[in-house]
């Protein structure tokens, strides 16, 4: 133990002495403060921008007040009323970004057909999405291995290279204790700084203390565990420098860049999702449609599904609001097979990536960290469910009003639904990934310290 | 004398397996994307061309029916992806496929493969363009970290010197036969590419497109020499052909990485964008209340009502050849449409304020100045989609106004009549016309001059560095 200490304490006063590691971890202290304070500025701005819709919606509620001064039909209202669908980000947000820049945080919904609104896409700057969101699990998944790498690749090929290895191992201690304790030092470097970033991540975010606390922390910490793994693992293989230099880069770029982006094409080609363009255009020639038809056939379909409404009187005029929105519905009905193929379809999608994620621990991090923070697709998926049943609240409040001709007066504004959904936490996604993680742990750390058993550290 | 320098590293690269392992393995991903990008390329291109067919032939086939009705029922301009877009996805995947056009209101473009993808998308995909930016870069350090450090270590760089070269002449002979052989790895891929071109389509012999991808070759042509010029200087000036490694790698990290992220993140922080929600009702704001807020809309139509019987010298609306309401809603669309634009043009303004920081970042970066000008040249850079947003907008202004037109022409107590279906056939649908070579070159002037700068500055600043390095 007393050995270990002064290996330990060796190490510290050799990387103290080392100005570009030293440099290099300033740095990425430095990128990861940035990436805290971007990644919770950009939640700050969105929960800002959520904050701002309700005055939105009452600033629009006193120009319909003005515009209909006494008792108005409630067709009118619900065709200009615009009530907001809002989705809240987790505290957790702000660390992993995720898809909460590309999908819309807020939907724009009229009593009008759901389905033509239900994907308007939010203002999105293309080549800022491209680029990515410099976020700390951008970090921690892409910069940490870098960090990793830049200190363990000439673990021992630097001293067999100055040729201090045969003096350091005629000393009584074991090559492997020698590489134990060197590791030991630079995961208590990196472990050290990724803890450090995480709490004040965490403290910045204001996440609530709970059990997914320790979930981000483990997940961060199997991940940088695994990079030490391939460190050993390419230093047991005891070639040079350049060569472990090249190794571990390799290593980097295959498992962090081109498996996940061989991935991504090959999800895409495997689960195509063409019912988007279909739905929308289906939707669009049913509703329409309803003006051309017969009143009475519209009517009849619309009663299939709400029977409540069959004794409501015969329409004879040109034009009334409840024949308007019965065809509205059923224009949503009959694109709903499309809208569910859809949505099945974008979620077999991210199924088949969380099934293929062990192919890189990368990938596992980083779905980790997304499903902890609620920011990947699921959670949009699930948003879009909830702003389904808030327009089905919207229509179960106006259709009374439009069947039995109830008129709307000022006060029934307040009687309107609002909406609020929060990101659900995918736990469950975020353990399967931890089990990943540690199965590859695992697997390098096996791999690595059998080779470096069974082949003695060559001085030389 | 230089001339066998290139040639004498050109035949040693080819004899080095581990090049030989790696640029086979590059050459395989460049040829495996430029294949999976055309398939790709060719899946959304014809599912938005027949979506594009479908509704126009949905458009083309309306019964008898009010103007009025047609321009609410409207039609959907798809976005056609560019030829070239297969090399190079540029903003493809994170810019939307289509846009609903309709009256009074202008829709986003919505279903950006991004948006039906999880955040899988995020880590990048496998295209030409990637495996060019990136991939190609990272195999030539491997190739030229050690060019003056291993002659060095070997003690042969002091024997060729004995031999009458200058250093500079040992440099340029270096650079030559590296260049030599990244164009071995290149060559292939891009042959293939002009081929899947000249089989694709019937239009494939447009020149527009040749020219597109012979600059398209160029521009890397001239990103692989700085790359190449940039790490012979930094080898002939590293002491040890670790440190010219490292120091390599992490310049590659650095420029490939983490700037092109953090420039535009921090273009994003500084000019932040107003969401939808605030721009529809700024928009509805300003053509409710006029732009300068003291104009209402109700006031506009009345006078717009007064104006008409005046110039028609009639006192009831019924007399009147014109229907009212058709003008009424000719004025009011292009009163928005004029606000409309004013905020559009501010947005994109904004956007490309926030990424102007990451164009000037050229300067600093290659990858930043190869990375626009390629997308610009393949079509999928941020310019050909706005072009595209301008042009569904004006195809839907006039297709608006048009049918107003058609309803003015009525005359009043035209609510009561019907357009025969004839009428819709006549009317021309959306055709997107992509825009010339010609359009998106001024655009590109700053990426192409900073690359070419960084060529040159090579060349010569580069080559002064390395006049002054040690031999041995």
């Amino acid at each position: 133990m007393r050995l270990f200490r002064l290996l330990f304490y060796y190490e510290y006063l050799h990387f103290k002495a080392a100005r570009g590691l030293l440099l290099l971890t300033g740095l990425l202290l430095a990128a990861g403060l940035y990436g805290i304070y971007y990644g919770t500025a950009e939640v700050a701005r969105q929960r800002q921008h959520l904050a701002e819709l309700p005055d939105l919606g009452r600033h629009q509620v006193a120009e319909l007040q003005t515009k209909f001064p006494g008792p108005a039909d409630a067709g009118d209202i619900g065709y200009y009323h615009q009530n907001y669908a809002l989705h809240h980000p987790t505290a957790w947000a702000g660390l992993a970004l995720g898809q909460r820049d590309v999908n819309p945080y807020y939907l724009k919904l009229r009593l009008l057909g759901l389905q033509g609104q239900l994907y308007a896409s939010e203002n999105v700057n293309p080549a800022k999405a491209l680029s990515g969101n410099f976020d700390l699990a951008f970090v921690l998944v892409y910069l940490f291995p870098l960090l990793i790498i830049a200190l363990g690749f000439n673990l021992l090929s630097s001293e067999r290279e100055q040729g201090i290895l045969p003096l350091l191992l005629a000393q009584p201690v074991s090559a492997t204790q020698l590489v134990i304790a060197k590791l030991a030092f630079r995961l208590a470097v990196v472990l050290g700084l990724g803890a450090l970033l995480s709490a004040l991540g965490l403290y910045w975010a204001r996440v609530p203390l709970d059990g997914r606390v320790g979930l981000w922390l483990a997940l961060g910490g199997l991940y940088c565990l695994f990079w030490f793994g391939v460190v050993l693992l390419v230093t047991a293989w005891q070639r040079s420098s350049s060569f472990n230099a090249v190794a571990l880069l390799g290593a980097w770029l295959t498992l962090v860049v081109l498996v996940p982006s061989l991935l991504s094409v090959y999800v895409a080609a495997a689960r195509p999702v063409p019912q988007g363009l279909a739905l929308t255009i289906q939707q669009r020639e049913a509703i329409h449609s309803g003006w051309d038809r017969p009143k009475d056939e519209t009517m009849r379909q619309f009663f299939a599904h709400y029977p409540q409404y069959r004794d409501t009187t015969t329409i004879r005029e040109r034009f009334v609001w409840r024949w308007y929105y019965a065809f509205q519905y059923l224009g949503d009905q009959s694109a709903a097979p499309l809208a569910r193929a859809y949505a099945t379809g974008q979620a077999q999608r991210h199924a088949l990536a969380q099934q293929l994620v062990w192919l890189s621990p990368a990938l596992s991090a980083q779905l980790s960290f997304n499903a902890l923070a609620g920011t990947d697709l699921p959670a949009h998926l699930a948003f879009q469910q909830s702003a389904t049943r808030y327009h089905d609240a919207l229509r179960a409040l106006y259709y009374p009003f439009l069947f039995d001709k109830i008129p709307f007066t000022h006060a029934d504004y307040a009687r309107l639904p609002t909406h609020s959904f929060t990101s659900p936490t995918d736990t469950g996604a975020a353990w399967a990934g931890l089990g990943q993680l540690l199965l590859s742990v695992g697997a390098v750390y096996g791999l690595g310290l059998t080779m470096l058993r069974g082949r003695a550290i060559t001085p030389r | 004398m230089v001339r066998s320098i290139a040639h004498k590293e050109f035949l040693s690269t080819l004899r080095d397996r581990r090049f030989l392992v790696l640029s086979l393995l590059v050459l395989a991903l460049l040829l495996a994307a430029t294949l999976v990008g055309r398939r790709g390329y060719v899946a959304l291109q014809a599912e938005r061309a027949v979506a594009q067919e479908t509704v126009n032939e949905q458009f083309h086939h309306q019964p008898g029916r009010h103007p009025y009705r047609v321009a609410h029922y409207g039609t959907f301009a798809f976005r056609p992806r560019a030829a070239l877009s297969f090399l190079d996805n540029g903003l493809d995947s994170f810019t939307g496929a289509v846009v609903y056009l309709e009256a009074h209101q202008q829709n986003s473009v919505n279903f950006s493969p991004a948006q039906q993808a999880g955040s899988l998308i995020r880590f990048g995909e496998l295209t030409v363009a990637f495996v060019l930016q990136t991939l190609v870069p990272l195999l030539l350090i491997f190739l030229c970290f050690g060019a003056f450090t291993e002659e060095r270590e070997a003690g042969t760089l002091r024997l060729l010197l004995s031999q009458g070269v200058t250093l500079r002449q040992v440099a340029w002979g270096k650079i030559a036969g590296y260049s030599w052989a990244a164009v071995l790895v290149v060559a292939p891929a891009l042959g293939l590419a002009s081929i899947l071109l000249l089989s694709g389509e019937a239009t494939a012999s447009s020149p527009d497109r040749w020219a597109r991808l012979a600059l398209f070759g160029l521009g890397y042509a001239v990103y692989f020499f700085v790359i190449i010029v940039g790490a012979v200087v930094v080898s002939a000036r590293a002491s040890q052909s670790r440190a010219a490694l490292v120091t390599l790698l992490g310049c590659w990290m650095l420029g490939c990485l983490i700037l092109p992220k953090a420039t535009a993140n921090l273009g994003a922080g500084l000019f932040p964008a107003i969401t939808k929600a605030q721009l529809d009702a700024a928009v509805h704001e300003e053509a409710q209340h006029g732009i300068n807020g003291h104009d209402p809309q109700d006031r506009r139509a009345a006078a717009l009502k007064a104006g008409l019987l005046k110039k028609y010298g009639v006192t009831e609306e019924k007399d009147l050849p014109v229907s009212v309401a058709g003008v009424t809603m000719a004025e009011g669309e292009a009163y928005s449409s004029r606000v409309y634009q004013q905020h559009f043009a501010d947005l994109t303004r904004t956007y490309e304020r926030q990424n102007a920081l990451s164009t000037w970042a050229s300067l600093l970066n290659p990858y930043q100045a190869i990375r626009p000008l390629s997308m610009g040249l393949a079509g999928s850079d941020f310019a050909h989609y706005v072009h595209f947003q301008q042009a569904a907008e004006a195809y839907r202004y006039q297709l608006v106004q048009h049918l107003n037109g058609l309803q003015a022409s009525m005359g009043y107590g035209d609510k009561e009549r019907r357009l025969d279906a004839s009428t819709w056939r006549a009317i021309p649908v959306f055709t997107y016309q992509a825009p010339p070579l010609g359009w998106a070159l001024p655009q590109l002037a700053l990426p192409a001059l900073a690359l070419l700068a960084w060529a040159l500055g090579l060349s010569w600043l580069g080559m002064r560095l390395v006049d002054r390095s040690t031999t041995g």
